[in-house]
């Protein structure tokens, strides 16, 4: 059997004593999108650092192979390698992925020349077009500090997106956006896997998103993944009590 | 985590109790004082330490333990009395500055920014030399720029929490501003300002002490360390425990309370 | 809805400007609305439409430029919040952050109200909470407790009117679903109206009977919520609708 671009095998991760997942499985194809749908507290967005090695997260078990490669507690020095070109990351709070104080254009030029790669202003600004960010020859003379939480948000997924990583992760990249805005994001992620045929793991509490754009969606709750299937199970057959509570409990457009 | 938290508590609860000891024997030092700190005694004069005299005696030949120990009334009871007062005037001018803003909030505030300027021992020594010695002119003169410091904190605190929807809620349920000043703003800000507070009171008896000793505080005979340190420095080649016992003194009364201002601010901090 | 009755609550040509960094914003322009009794009426609008500042207009907290605001027909245009509060009561967005955190919830709950202990107890347990967590501060409480909590204290306070402001949307999905459910019950039990804002077209097409669609200060558009969502006038309308990700019968 051919290995998957990311294969996560019965992950169990902690902080401090508290085990925060347990057991996650999960596998992503090349160019396929997988939600991960759960509420506050369910280790969705732990699952994503996980992948990403944050400090202070211990894995206990399990391993996480990237492009055939185990990254699981890869030294900071390899996986900042990884990072960027193989994985990109479209973080939940933007403004921490973004020195305040510094433009746009300059950071993002330091970024992708440290790992060999050109700065292409064009294909930049191309990109945060379509994400509903008219003036973007301008946004990328602004410092983030001078932006909004919404624009900050835009931007940084134009920042992970430049590298066209071989995965994006996504950590409730559009719950600080406006519908508006949110949809264009949904779309422009929808575009980008159609055209570079980039893998995208979405961790997200809206389910609509999920049925919106997700191959496969996974369901967590405490720490674990609960149920797990194409987005047609999920949302016509779910098995899981849970599951079914969620798919009912969303607010519907009333048609 | 939680053990780091668990060693600043422990921590904190040492350095109150050294605090409480020295409080203690403030309080009690006439009890405690094995002779008289007024009696001056010809036969006595510049006597080292010895059983009946531990710390010595001075140039007039009274018992610097029992000096020190009053004295140590004055300090910690005058500091208290100051740091008291200004954090209620501060805390009363900061509230009503952050919460109303307007005019008055301005002037009041560069009046701050204006005592900011200049160094606070720079101010007090002009002013207490302007009132001309003793202990209340010594206080005065520190007070005048020590309420600003609980005011800006009392004041950013309360700018912090004022637009908070439960001061909101508040309004709707029908409270007036003064209502909401003490029942909701004056609880939620007392914590940090009254950390400061403590951070404050090795820094005030730095002030009374310094004051004292540059003659524009405490006025002899009345026992204080500054003007103890100030009368002995003349002999010191002599009588070197003259200065020595109420340096020593003042020294771990201002660590002991800064010390416990850190740990107490440390202990807020930690998480 | 019936619209023959005369409105509940209601605005007519409310300006508003602000003057930030030079620039003039105006969040507010000719802005009517009306609320009748029983109903739900949703604003719907994005960051920036102007939904928060007609909020603060109409309970009080800020001045209209122009414009003005009818209780019962009676005007109260520049009555204050401490005023207001006797007819209409605001839950947030911050469940948390709407309740002091020293005080223990029965204080809070009795701060503008003289009811009695019973009359709580009631009130908390229509609101589907246990009367024991009344002597817990917020932050032992769960987001959505809290949520309840301050729909009790509104109902506490007598008020006919609701402002509901997101009050959902730092809530997970199961939880909002409860809190949605029980508005809707207690709009008919307690008699109340609500003014209810979200940026959530799906969740606003639920439990409201009309809707008002805010951008820039300016009504775009505003009708029964049937009529908006299924034939929309306005282009705006038409875009925030087809932008909306709700999860569909598949």
């Amino acid at each position: 059997m051919r290995e998957k671009l990311l294969q996560i095998t019965s992950l169990n991760a902690s902080y401090g004593d508290a085990d925060v997942l347990t057991g996650i499985d999960l596998g992503i194809d090349a160019g396929e999108i997988v939600c991960i749908v759960g509420e506050s507290g369910s280790g969705k967005s732990t699952l994503i650092k996980a992948i990403h090695g944050m400090s202070g997260l211990r894995i206990t078990n399990g391993s996480i192979r990237f492009d055939g490669r185990d990254i699981t507690n890869l030294p900071a020095a390899e996986r900042r390698k990884i990072m960027g070109p193989g994985i990109g990351l479209i973080p939940q709070d933007p403004g921490t992925s973004f020195n305040p104080i510094r433009r746009f254009d300059v950071q993002f030029k330091e970024a992708l020349q440290s790992h060999g790669l050109p700065y292409d202003e064009n294909a930049i600004v191309g990109m945060l077009r379509t994400i509903e960010l008219e003036d973007a020859k301008a946004v990328l003379r602004n410092r983030p500090y001078e932006m909004s939480g919404g624009m900050n948000q835009r931007i940084a997924i134009a920042a992970a997106m430049m590298f066209r990583p071989r995965l994006l992760m996504c950590d409730e990249a559009t719950s600080a956006l406006d519908v508006t805005t949110a949809g264009a994001v949904v779309g422009e992620l929808v575009r980008i896997r159609k055209e570079q045929g980039t893998a995208i793991l979405m961790v997200t509490h809206h389910l609509g998103i999920a049925q919106r754009m997700a191959d496969h969606v996974g369901i967590m709750r405490k720490g674990a993944m609960i149920e797990y299937g194409t987005v047609r199970d999920i949302f016509e057959n779910p098995q899981n009590e849970y599951t079914k509570r969620l798919i009912t409990d969303v607010p519907k457009l009333k048609k | 985590m939680k053990k780091r938290k668990k060693q600043l508590r422990n921590r904190m609860i040492i350095a109150a109790a050294f605090a409480l000891l020295l409080v203690l024997i403030a309080i009690l030092a006439p009890v405690i004082a094995p002779n008289d700190p007024y009696k001056t005694s010809a036969a006595l004069i510049r006597k080292a330490p010895s059983a009946a005299y531990l710390f010595g005696t001075d140039n007039l030949g009274r018992c610097v333990l029992s000096r020190v120990l009053i004295g140590a009334r004055t300090t910690i009871a005058s500091t208290f009395f100051l740091v008291a007062i200004s954090f209620a005037v501060g805390i009363l001018i900061g509230m009503m500055c952050g919460y109303f803003g307007g005019i008055i909030d301005g002037l009041l505030m560069r009046l701050a920014d204006l005592m900011l300027a200049f160094p606070q021992m720079v101010v007090a020594i002009a002013v207490a030399g302007i009132l001309g010695g003793g202990l209340g002119g010594a206080m005065l003169a520190l007070g005048i720029t020590m309420w600003t410091s609980f005011a800006r904190l009392a004041r950013s605190h309360t700018l912090a929490i004022k637009n908070e929807p439960y001061i909101m809620a508040a309004k709707l349920q029908g409270k007036n501003s003064f209502q909401i000043l003490f029942t909701h703003i004056f609880p939620n800000i007392l914590e940090p300002v009254l950390v400061n507070a403590l951070t404050q009171i090795g820094t005030t008896m730095i002030g009374i002490s310094g004051l004292s000793f540059l003659g524009l505080g405490v006025v002899a005979p009345q026992a204080e360390w500054g003007s103890m340190i100030s009368e002995a420095r003349a002999y010191i080649q002599i009588a070197p425990w003259a200065v020595l016992f109420p340096a020593a003194a003042t020294v771990l009364t201002i660590t002991v309370f800064n010390y416990l201002g850190d740990a107490v601010m440390e202990y807020r901090d930690a998480d | 809805m019936e619209q023959t009755a005369a409105p509940l609550l209601c605005g007519k040509g409310l300006n508003k400007t602000y003057k930030s960094n030079g620039r003039v914003v105006r969040p507010l322009q000719d802005v009517d609305f009306a609320l009748y009794p029983g109903e739900v009426l949703g604003i719907v609008g994005e960051s920036g439409s102007g939904k928060s500042t007609l909020f603060k207009v109409v309970c009080g907290m800020e001045k209209p430029d122009s414009g003005h605001l009818y209780y019962q027909g009676k005007e109260y245009t520049g009555d204050g919040p401490e005023k207001t509060g006797r007819f209409l009561q605001m839950i947030f967005q911050d469940a948390y952050g709407s309740f002091d955190p020293r005080m223990t919830m029965e204080r809070s709950l009795r701060e503008g109200s003289d009811a009695n202990r019973d009359e709580i107890v009631r009130i908390i347990g229509e609101v589907g909470l246990d009367s024991e967590l009344l002597g817990r501060r917020p932050r032992n409480l769960s987001g959505g407790q809290c949520q309840r909590m301050s729909i009790a204290r509104a109902l506490l306070s007598h008020a006919t009117v609701l402002l509901c402001d997101e009050i959902t949307s730092a809530l997970d999905v199961t939880t909002q679903a409860q809190v949605v459910r029980l508005l809707n019950g207690l709009r008919e039990i307690e008699n109340v109206s609500i003014l209810f804002v979200s940026h959530d077209l799906a969740l606003v097409s639920m439990i409201c009977d009309r809707v008002m669609v805010l951008k820039g200060g300016v009504v775009m558009e505003s009708g029964p919520t049937d009529e908006v969502i299924h034939n929309p006038q306005n282009d705006y309308t038409r875009k925030l609708l087809n932008s909306v990700i709700a999860v569909e019968k598949m």
